[in-house]
């Protein structure tokens, strides 16, 4: 007897041990692909050997694809200024990562931004880098420099990836927030107008009732997503439907901002959807699904509308463009309670502070890294990035415009073409141009209008035409200027402070009660959201306010443009 | 053999016991000098990281040196223990807990004793394989496969409503009550097979001599699995079940992660949702240590309780 436990102790032991080897022996084996899949080239390449080769390591916070050692746009880069680029992409969470990286202060040369990280004092202040060795990323970031200072400490150490524009970009496709509807529908009714959530419901309704299921799968006639982080298809749409652009969990009037989820207009929208759900027009499964099932309702073609950021969704209406059901692809409506009320759901982008690359304490040679960025926001380098090489990845018409082929197109929609091809990792979160060239072209190929006509689907042309609109853009009011302090989303509620518990606590409340009132039945519906709004007053929703407004008065005061 | 090896050790223990000398030492050179890395190991990876467990008496902000970190006592504990949900997570987490080990123990034990009653060695390869596989799938993959399984659309629905046991499909995912079990029965899917293997390695063990005397005697299957099979892996069983008490609130994360919404959350959030969204999200790394610190005594407190337990009825002890 005294044998087996013996034994399985000596099991164990050598177990942990083997365990123990296998495991440093495949963190080894990731460090060595890691370095596989840089680009490695003999000096010899370099004109001439007057450039010296050097790397960067960088960190990706998202998931991402290495490129191919070969990618011809990492080769260009390397020819001229000497530098290529050993990129890290985020596996798995991403404040897990953080958290080992600040432990061991184990970071690499570039890093894209996060709070986590600007609060353990990982990033290098850049302003007297930028002064000094780099006048093109000073004239690039110059109407923009107050507001990239960190609102703790006034040190700029993120350069931002989106948000600084040159003129007032067309854009094309709309990637934020609205009530989407399938452009079946509307074509159905007889490509109507709809402004207004009831009118938006009646189509869906009667849409449902006359055709019960698509394809062989019942009709959704309403989707909803709130799992996770991904939690706005519940939460936000309130603050549209009054009339206010999207200010995450906070309505701002007169610069004073305070939460909607308790207030009488945030009531309605959830009322309306409770009678929806009596009505059996919103999905029964919408508060259990994960994203990946979401998204697969939505792929298939049955789901009649949702709330939802377009970028959220755009992988499964990508989907159906490969089946050909483009029928069954959307139309972003940006809804208001009633005809009065002035929508604004599309805004102008604003400098996201979150995003962009910093430069970590650990970088060896800051100074070339700031000189090779400072390079590669020139023009040229801009066009070559962004577009890719003339005549092989588009090419010039004779009005000096840039267009591209049907292959051009198809190659840019193709993952695995842009990993050999384009420099994409580097690109999307790089300073980089947005707007136009100097000489009228789009920086976005999405975006130059002529170019998005000619890539136009038969059905979507005709559509579009129905309407008499040149792009699903237009179905929303132009974007009136942004405050100065806006979004509030972008806020940094700092670590552990009360506001952001808080506001996890609050979050908390409405993902447990709003999927309760939506389902109670309706003559209940009243009952859970007094209990709800009895829950939220517990909090100390103040805390909350004031730490957006405090931000909001100081962004106010510091970015105002003298 | 194995008898007589221990009672050799004893006498020369018994011998040697009192003087420790260096030729002793040293003729033990080789022996010491193997338990080095051992010694090692375990003091660099199980007792230097206590350490860091004074991370939960201080308002730890990452990156500073140790003397520039601000003391603030019991603070955090504080905050588990005075927080409305704590209890309730407690509660989740306790009884998750529970219903994994002993389904867990039930199904592996029932499943091992009725593979050993297989002599077709092929059926019972076959059905070892098939019920040890899903082992290898990570949670996010099994909890995949669960949810899809339980949509209304779903193969549970699906099999319900043909046999005209409900006469529409039940939202499983949206109901509290069905919670615990969803996860009980998750684990028992993914862990069953690969529990098993462990207690069939003790049935074969078993002399079969005394299967031969009982067949002489007349016994039946089922007093042979009674008499002869339970008693002869019950120290494994013992000892397998010391063990996992160590673990009783570590529920898992995964799963009620992964399934858990807003519907079900007074059922689903253990103390490890809690600890990721009032510890790591907030980067209040301290509270997530003291909740560490706090499941830690728990557990070894367990552990010893079973250990003693089992002291008490004379069986099989871990310690």
């Amino acid at each position: 007897m005294g044998g087996t436990s013996k034994t399985l102790f000596r099991l164990g032991t050598i177990l942990l041990l083997s365990l123990s080897v296998i495991l440093s022996g495949c963190s080894g084996g990731t460090k060595l692909s890691g370095n596989k899949n840089t680009p490695e080239q003999s000096a010899g390449e370099n004109n001439g050997g007057k450039v010296e080769p050097f790397e960067i390591s960088v960190f990706i916070g998202e998931a991402g694809q290495q490129p191919t050692p070969d990618n011809k746009i990492y080769k260009m880069i390397k020819e001229e200024t000497g530098a290529s680029f050993k990129f890290e992409f985020l596996a798995g969470d991403i404040d897990q990562k953080l958290g080992v990286m600040i432990a061991g202060s184990d970071y690499p040369d570039l890093m894209t931004g996060n709070t986590k990280l600007t609060t353990a004092g990982a990033y290098i202040p850049l302003e007297d880098l930028i002064e000094e060795h780099a006048p093109n990323l000073k004239k690039h970031y110059e109407r923009y420099w107050n507001m990239m200072k960190d609102p703790n400490d006034g040190h700029i150490y993120i350069l931002p990836n989106y948000g600084v524009l040159n003129g007032d970009p067309a854009s094309n496709w709309y990637a934020g927030p609205a009530f989407w509807i399938q452009k079946a529908v509307l074509e159905d009714a007889g490509y109507p107008q709809v402004k207004t959530l009831d009118e938006y419901f009646d189509l869906i309704a009667k849409y449902k009732e006359k055709y019960p299921t698509i394809d062989g799968t019942p009709t959704i006639g309403f989707e909803i997503l709130n799992y996770d982080w991904r939690n706005w298809g519940l939460f936000n749409a309130p603050q549209h439907l009054i009339g206010h652009p999207n200010n995450g969990g906070v309505v701002v009037k007169d610069g004073k901002a305070e939460i909607f989820a308790d207030k009488d207009y945030a009531k309605r929208y959830y009322q309306k959807l409770n009678e929806m759900n009596a009505a059996g027009l919103v999905d029964k499964e919408a508060f259990t699904q994960n994203y990946d099932q979401y998204m697969a309702k939505i792929s298939s073609g049955a789901v009649l509308g949702m709330f939802d950021q377009h970028w959220n969704f755009q992988t499964a209406e990508e989907s159906l463009i490969t089946q050909e059901k483009l029928e069954r692809t959307y139309i972003g409506l940006p809804l208001v309670y009633d005809t009065s009320i002035r929508d604004h759901y599309k805004d102008r982008p604003a400098l996201n502070l979150n995003n962009g690359f910093g430069i970590s304490v650990n970088a060896k040679d800051p100074v070339k890294i700031i000189k090779l960025m400072d390079r590669l926001i020139e023009e040229d380098w801009q066009k070559i990035l962004l577009w890719g090489i003339p005549d092989e990845d588009y090419y010039v018409n004779e009005e000096g415009r840039f267009m591209k082929t049907q292959e051009q197109r198809d190659n840019f929609n193709d993952g695995t073409w842009k990993l050999g091809n384009k420099a994409d990792a580097w690109v999307k979160f790089a300073p980089k141009m947005e707007g136009y060239f100097s000489d009228g072209n789009s920086t976005d190929a999405a975006a130059q209008p002529e170019e998005f006509k000619a890539g136009l689907k038969p059905y979507d042309r005709q559509f579009l035409e129905a309407y008499g609109f040149d792009s699903p853009v237009d179905f929303f009011s132009e974007a009136p200027e942004n405050d100065i302090a806006y979004p509030a989303w972008s806020i940094d509620l700092v670590d552990g402070s009360e506001a952001k518990i808080v506001n996890t606590k609050q979050n908390e409340l409405s993902t447990k009660y709003l999927p309760k009132a939506i389902l109670a039945k309706p003559s209940d519906f009243d009952k859970v959201w007094n209990e709800y709004v009895s829950e939220i007053g517990k909090l100390n929703i103040k805390a909350y306010e004031d730490r957006i407004n405090e931000v909001l008065q100081w962004r106010t005061e510091t970015w105002s443009v003298k | 053999m194995d008898e007589t090896l221990t009672k050799d050790r004893t006498v020369r223990k018994s011998k040697n016991e009192k003087k420790m000398t260096w030729s002793l030492i040293k003729s033990q050179s080789q022996l010491i000098y193997m338990s080095v890395p051992l010694l090692a190991y375990i003091v660099l990876f199980a007792y230097v990281p206590i350490w860091g467990w004074t991370m939960a008496f201080q308002d730890y902000k990452p990156a500073r040196s140790f003397s520039d970190q601000k003391w603030v006592g019991f603070k955090h504990f504080e905050f588990l223990f005075k927080d409305d949900s704590f209890l309730q997570v407690l509660r989740n987490t306790l009884a998750m807990s529970i219903i994994n080990l002993i389904l867990g123990f039930t199904t592996a034990i029932i499943l091992a004793l009725l593979l050993n009653e297989i002599k077709k060695v092929f059926w019972k390869r076959t059905v070892q394989t098939i019920s040890y596989l899903p082992h290898f799938l990570s949670w996010i993959i099994v909890t995949g496969i669960v949810a899809t399984s339980l949509a209304s659309d779903g193969i549970v629905n699906d099999v319900l409503l043909k046999l005209n046991l409900i006469k529409e499909p039940i939202q499983w995912l949206s109901e509290g009550k069905y919670f615990w079990g969803i996860v009980g029965a998750s684990h028992v899917w993914k862990e069953v097979g690969w529990n098993t293997i462990i207690y069939l390695a003790a049935m074969s063990a078993i002399d079969p001599a005394l299967y031969e005397a009982a067949d002489i005697d007349g016994a039946s299957r089922y007093r042979k699995m009674l008499h002869i099979t339970l008693p002869g892996i019950k120290p494994t069983i013992i000892i397998l079940l010391i063990m996992s008490i160590g673990h009783i609130l570590e529920a898992g994360f995964e799963v009620q992660y992964l399934l858990g919404n807003g519907l079900v959350v007074d059922w689903s959030q253990t103390i490890d949702i809690f600890v990721l969204k009032y510890g790591l999200a907030q980067g209040n790394y301290s509270l997530a240590t003291a909740a560490g610190i706090f499941k830690t005594v728990v557990s070894v407190t367990m552990l010893l309780f079973a250990n003693w337990m089992a002291k008490r009825l004379g069986e099989e002890r871990l310690l």
